[in-house]
């Protein structure tokens, strides 16, 4: 194809599952310059492929594979792709990224993503090479872990093989399923579930496909030096420690959420904070695939086993979220949710809500405690499987609610479905705005609105509508890395990250992109986003924050007294619709700008 | 003017200690004291007098301050910690 830009394949596929067809189909110059990769053309992809309201369970529902003209390329930590959907947690759009051996070996298959829909009549492994696509049976693998499925499914066809394949909890249809790839997953929304529905447990990829790059020299000069810089003090905290880091900082500064949200400072954190576990565990590190920093920090249980990633998100939603604070409970938990495939935020996040019904004597569930390590274990293999109340559980903490009822809607601890990450709200008042207009919901990795909370330039505690602007420019600079795709532990390293990604892009593509350029195609992006959501019943009362951080102030500790009202709330969102150009309640003006 | 010094993260690392008293009455004070008490912290968090970008400083968990100016009363806690908290 004479047109088609350097980085990338100019085409994508197209699987038929029901029909077992696949077609492959060209991307416009101009799409991928307007829309970059992963998230973006995600986005762009799926609004093409969801022509009308969608049950994202069905087998009309897309699921995407999407790659980005970086991957391949000496950039470090350029590894990654987005996995996208309508979410069956949300019901909203979902990108959920990932980084691993996959994105490299699925984009040498030679398409710039692949789009998957229908549903195969049995358990299926979907295998893409350059020149084919076939499908076997997957029946001998349904079951078992997505990690023991894709160690099976390679002896059979082979080690250039890499594969996304989904655990018990897809198969279940758990509606915050994960999609596991060499170890690492794309973890939230439920894109495992989509996965379940399409009775498609694995999807293989090989190939020997290459993309060219503009500048060849320069992008390698470019990379060492990039490189270089990563291996720096700006990345040291999460070589050195990782992001688990975070909990004893954000304890300290009473935002840590706590039992539920009910609290935000755990009086056990240090049994749980790296610096504690570093003494009385073992520990590993390990690197996404292509990346120089690596952050991962595996602490093993027991000398000599496998280990378990640790992650901040995992640490406080398994643990403080739960009350938990054996070190050795929340390592299983963690373990169990990368087993059964399970995003350990929802996963935290809908049983620290049950476990507080079940205090509050909401539903009968006598051992479901806060601080009950082997509740939460319990629990954790119930949902997965859908058994007892795991059923209620597996749908998340929004539909659990509806149906519990008593008022447990007001302390589900969720928008728009998204169980909230480890940032309090109250807290973090820029951050609070971020979680409510999100348009995959309560999400701390496409608004980044917690560095604006951190920093000198606002007060976390008391929101104004100053702040908004800051949160867009964290919301922008997202949909630029997630659409590139470059890993946001990069970003302490650049002088000026917008022009960095120009330049990236530029010596990649050939494109001579600026800064205002980038701007253009972030908000193009996030609009783009938002008018998928419109699309599929989006309505302005969704943009909140649950009634519990609006009518109650943070009880004691550190934060004693921070609270934030649904006036600000409103007030908050209603300046960022303005100063994003839409209507004050959100909606876009042009629809079809964004299309 | 005592006030106590706090250490997270990398910071801590660095420092070899969870937090240390002093006396300085401004943010800018308080590093000089702590580049002579602990030289190893000032060469990994400091430079030219200012924390390095890779580090905050909090005073008594509320305030993020950037101000080698910014005055300190006596019993202030001065949080240093990581500038980038992503999960
Ligand atoms: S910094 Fe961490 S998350 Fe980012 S690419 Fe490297 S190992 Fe993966």
């Amino acid at each position: 194809m004479s047109d088609t830009p350097h980085g990338y394949h100019g085409r994508y596929l197209h699987v038929d599952l029901s029909t077992q067809r696949s077609v492959v189909r060209e991307l416009p110059a101009d799409v991928l310059q307007q829309h970059i990769g992963g998230s973006g053309l995600g986005t762009w992809l799926l609004q093409q492929h969801t022509p009308h309201e969608i049950d994202p369970l069905t087998p009309d529902s897309p699921l995407l594979f999407v790659f980005s003209p970086l991957i391949g390329s000496p950039l470090t930590t350029s590894a990654k792709f987005a996995v996208m959907a309508k979410s069956p947690l949300t019901q909203r759009i979902n990108d959920s990224l990932s980084s691993s051996h996959f994105a490299i070996a699925g984009k040498k298959t030679g398409h710039d993503a692949i789009v998957i829909t229908g549903h195969a009549d049995s358990p299926a492994c979907l295998i893409i090479e350059p020149e084919s696509v076939r499908f076997e049976s997957a029946d001998d693998v349904w079951g078992l872990s997505s990690q023991q499925a894709a160690n099976q499914i390679r002896i059979r066809l082979g080690k250039q093989f890499h594969i996304a394949s989904i655990g018990p909890a897809g198969e279940h249809l758990v509606r915050y399923a994960t999609i596991s790839n060499d170890g690492r997953h794309a973890g939230r929304g439920g894109l495992g579930a989509v996965m379940g529905s399409k009775n498609l447990k694995a999807v293989a990829v090989t190939g020997d496909r290459l993309t060219t790059y503009a500048h060849s020299d320069e992008l390698i000069a470019y990379s060492k030096d990039l490189s270089r810089k990563s291996f720096g003090p700006a990345t040291a905290k999460y070589r050195e420690l990782g992001t688990v880091s975070n909990l004893l900082t954000f304890n300290r500064l009473g935002t840590l959420p706590t039992r539920n949200f009910q609290q935000s400072e755990f009086a056990e954190a240090e049994r749980l904070a790296p610096e504690t576990m570093s003494v009385t565990h073992d520990r590993t590190r390990a690197s996404c695939a292509a990346c120089t920093i690596g952050c991962e920090h595996i602490f093993h249980v027991s000398p000599g086993d496998k280990g378990v990633r640790m992650e901040y998100e995992n640490l406080f939603a398994l643990g403080p979220l739960c009350g938990i604070s054996h070190p050795d409970t929340v390592l299983c938990a963690s373990a169990l949710c990368d087993e059964l495939g399970l995003d350990t935020i929802s996963a935290g996040g809908t049983i620290a809500f049950a476990m507080e019904c079940a205090e509050r004597g909401l539903i009968d569930a006598p051992d479901l405690r806060f601080g009950n390590g082997d509740a939460l274990l319990q629990t954790l293999h119930l949902l997965a499987h859908r058994e007892g109340l795991g059923d209620l559980l597996a749908e998340g903490s929004r539909l659990a609610s509806q149906q519990i009822g008593q008022g447990s809607e007001d302390f589900a601890p969720h928008v728009k479905g998204l169980e909230l990450p480890g940032y309090e709200p109250r807290t973090l008042q820029t951050m609070a705005l971020g979680f409510a207009v999100g348009t995959r919901g309560a999400d701390h990795n496409r608004s980044g609105a917690y560095q604006v909370d951190f920093s000198d330039k606002v007060d976390r505690l008391l929101a104004t509508p100053g702040d908004v602007t800051l949160a867009i420019e964290t919301e922008n600079e997202a949909a630029l890395m997630d659409s590139l795709i470059l890993c946001k532990f990069l970003r302490g390293v650049f002088d000026d990250r917008l022009a960095a990604m120009a330049e990236m892009l530029h010596l990649v593509t050939g494109w001579d992109i600026d800064v205002a350029e980038l701007q253009e195609t972030a908000t193009r992006i996030v609009n783009a986003k938002k008018d998928y959501n419109i699309r599929q019943g989006w309505t302005p009362d969704e943009d909140t924050l649950p009634k519990r951080f609006l009518t109650q102030a943070i009880p004691n500790g550190e934060s004693a007294g921070a609270a934030l009202t649904e006036e600000t709330l409103k007030r908050q969102i209603e300046a960022y619709n303005l100063a994003r150009g839409w209507t004050p309640d959100g909606y876009i003006f042009d629809h079809e700008s964004a299309s | 003017m005592s006030i106590t010094v706090e250490f997270f993260g990398l910071a801590r690392k660095r420092a070899g200690v969870a937090s240390i008293e002093i006396d300085a009455h401004t943010i800018g004070t308080a590093f000089d004291v702590l580049e002579s008490l602990l030289p190893k912290w000032a060469d990994a968090c400091l430079d030219d007098g200012h924390l390095k970008r890779s580090f905050l400083a909090n005073v008594n968990s509320r305030t993020f301050v950037n101000d080698r100016n910014q005055p300190l009363q006596d019993g202030d806690h001065l949080l240093i910690l990581a500038a980038d908290v992503g999960g």
